[in-house]
């Protein structure tokens, strides 16, 4: 039974799939009304299609340029730096920033053959050269790969005189400081503010 | 908090020739009496692996499942430095070690290590003191890993950050973009390699007088002395400033070599007989004598932060060593208040006299009777 194992065996190649759920997802999708299945299958090929990364920030976008980018009310004098799409949902999500993105594709980690040239370090240094941008955000991960990569990209950045911040990291709201590790109370303690 | 870490019973599965064991352990300890290849070393790595999750021999986990087996498993129950039971396990096909204490399971191993606090001396600790400075760079990692969390934290981070910036000196196609991505990693070499390099000064100098004392108490005539050596320290000077100045001074010639030459990771704990290398100049006695003494460093050091004597797990070490030697070595842990004992030896004539009061199991092809 071909088919079955073919769609199994593609199933289990995704992440947090096992072979066990593949054949459940398997079996499932054969009771399905064809005309869902067929519907399945558009979508996955869409995506391939449809999506690519936005000329401008390498977002995912649907067409040249992604959502953000388009939208005229966004300001384009500010841009956040992040290592993948994702991150740009999370910030989203947040509600706060009214900013447009810079999407590098990764973080630098030489042991697994990730140097500057596989990420879009060039085509950001690029974007600040027209001048149009004020500020540089950097908001790589809080790891020893994510502080890597914002150092170098701020390094990049240094000749441009563009002004370039890196996000704060600390205690997380509604947290308990009891429960809180070492490094993260040192880190919040070293960037304690002025109570105004 | 206990005055000593107690073992009060042990189980033990697949881990090397020891299919099944669950053995009771009485508060002073135990003395496992068997022929060689029968099983004795394995359970003190056993028990070792409670502490520092993995084989103090540097095996893979892999390599300790009984032939043919899906994994291993170690469990302790008794009173430890903050908890009343440790078990780890591996999974071979997971490839996945999993460690419960108080069975709850801890997600992350950096915060699993240490619940067991264990010293364990064997005859190759002759290596500690004869052999090169791999071995004392990592007596003093794992010493001082596990008596702070801080230093353990810095350890990990340091040869991370160590192996991505070696990396970064290969990766690069042209040596200018070499330069640039070797040098993002140097503020945290710098800052974790400082650390490193104050507490392994700090502990240099606060136990150099006991280890030259432990010394001459075990029997060494000599004065044999111990002090930290830094050739990747520039001009010896261990502070988070110096040692990213010495990277970035160093950064061509590294790019060239494809190595980073400045930092803690090429340090060496130089133990001195009357200020010759004892590596050269030692006798394999004096060698062995240098390395008891380190042991009851450790000793003490984990004795001072978990507030608790250690288990101590005594491979058969005084095998080439007269009774009054072993006699004073015992006297020496018993100064600081000596802890649970689980003593291996191949007959029960090997039994030093301090330890006969033990009671004693007989261990056979993998079983203890």
């Amino acid at each position: 039974m071909s088919a079955i194992d073919d769609l199994a065996a593609e199933l289990a190649r995704l992440p947090g799939i096992g072979r066990k759920t593949a054949m459940r997802l398997t079996y499932h999708l054969l009771k399905q009304p064809a005309e869902q299945n067929r519907r399945l299958a558009v979508a996955i090929a869409d995506l391939s299609e449809r999506i690519q990364p936005c000329a401008r920030c390498f977002n995912l976008a649907e067409g040249e340029l992604c959502a953000v980018c388009r939208d005229p009310r966004r300001d384009a004098s500010v841009v956040c730096v992040v290592e993948e799409p994702a991150d740009i949902a999370a910030v989203e999500r947040a509600g706060e920033y009214r900013g447009t993105y810079h999407v590098l594709g990764g973080r630098l980690a030489p042991i697994e053959g990730i140097g500057p040239e596989q990420l879009t370090a060039g085509a950001l240094s690029r974007r600040v050269a027209d001048g149009t941008i004020r500020e540089v955000i950097l908001a790589t991960n809080p790891s020893l790969e994510g502080e890597a990569t914002a150092l170098y990209v701020q390094r990049q950045l240094a000749d441009t005189g563009v002004r370039v911040t890196r996000i704060a990291r600390g205690l997380p709201v509604g947290g308990d400081l009891e429960f809180a590790d070492g490094v993260t109370i040192a880190q919040a303690l070293q960037a304690r503010r002025e109570m105004a | 908090m206990a005055a000593c870490v107690r073992v009060a019973s042990l189980v033990v599965r697949d881990y090397r020739n020891l299919a099944s064991v669950a053995l009771e352990v009485p508060p002073e300890g135990l003395v496992l009496v068997g022929d060689n290849g029968q099983g004795k070393t394995n359970l003190l790595e056993a028990v070792y692996v409670l502490q520092l999750l993995r084989s103090v021999r540097g095996a893979r986990d892999a390599d300790c499942v009984r032939f043919g087996e899906a994994g291993w498993y170690v469990e302790a129950r008794g009173a430890f430095a903050r908890a009343r039971t440790v078990a780890v396990g591996y999974d071979v096909r997971r490839r996945r070690k999993l460690v419960r204490v108080d069975g709850a399971e801890v997600p992350r191993l950096a915060d699993a290590a240490g619940h067991l606090p264990s010293v364990y001396l064997s005859p190759d600790d002759q290596r500690l003191a004869g052999g090169g400075p791999a071995e004392r760079r990592r007596f003093l990692d794992v010493t001082l890993g596990l008596a702070s969390r801080a230093y353990l934290a810095s350890l990990a981070a340091y040869r991370h950050a160590l192996a991505q910036r070696n990396a970064a000196l290969r990766l690069a196609r042209r040596p200018g973009d070499a330069l640039e991505a070797a040098a993002v990693w140097e503020p945290m070499l710098a800052r974790h390699g400082a650390a490193l390099w104050r507490g392994r000064a700090d502990w240099v100098a606060g136990q150099a007088t006991a280890f030259a004392a432990h010394c001459a108490a075990i029997g060494e005539r000599v004065p044999v002395t111990m002090a930290l050596r830094t050739p990747g320290a520039a001009e010896g000077r261990t502070d988070a400033e110096s040692l990213e100045a010495a990277l970035a001074r160093q950064r061509p010639h590294d790019v060239r070599r494809g190595l980073t030459q400045a930092g803690p990771h090429r340090d060496d704990l130089a133990l001195a007989l009357e200020g010759r290398d004892l590596r050269v100049v030692g006798s394999a006695g004096q060698q062995r004598t240098a390395a008891f003494a380190l042991r009851l460093l450790e000793a003490a050091t984990l004795r001072a932060a978990c507030g608790a004597a250690p288990v101590l797990l005594l491979d058969d070490p005084f095998a080439e060593l007269d009774d009054s030697r072993a006699a004073r070595i015992l006297a020496l842990l018993d100064a600081g208040g000596l802890g649970q004992v689980l003593l291996a030896v191949p007959r029960a004539g090997d039994v030093p006299p301090t330890l006969s009061s033990l009671a004693r199991r007989t261990i056979r092809d993998g079983a203890v009777t």
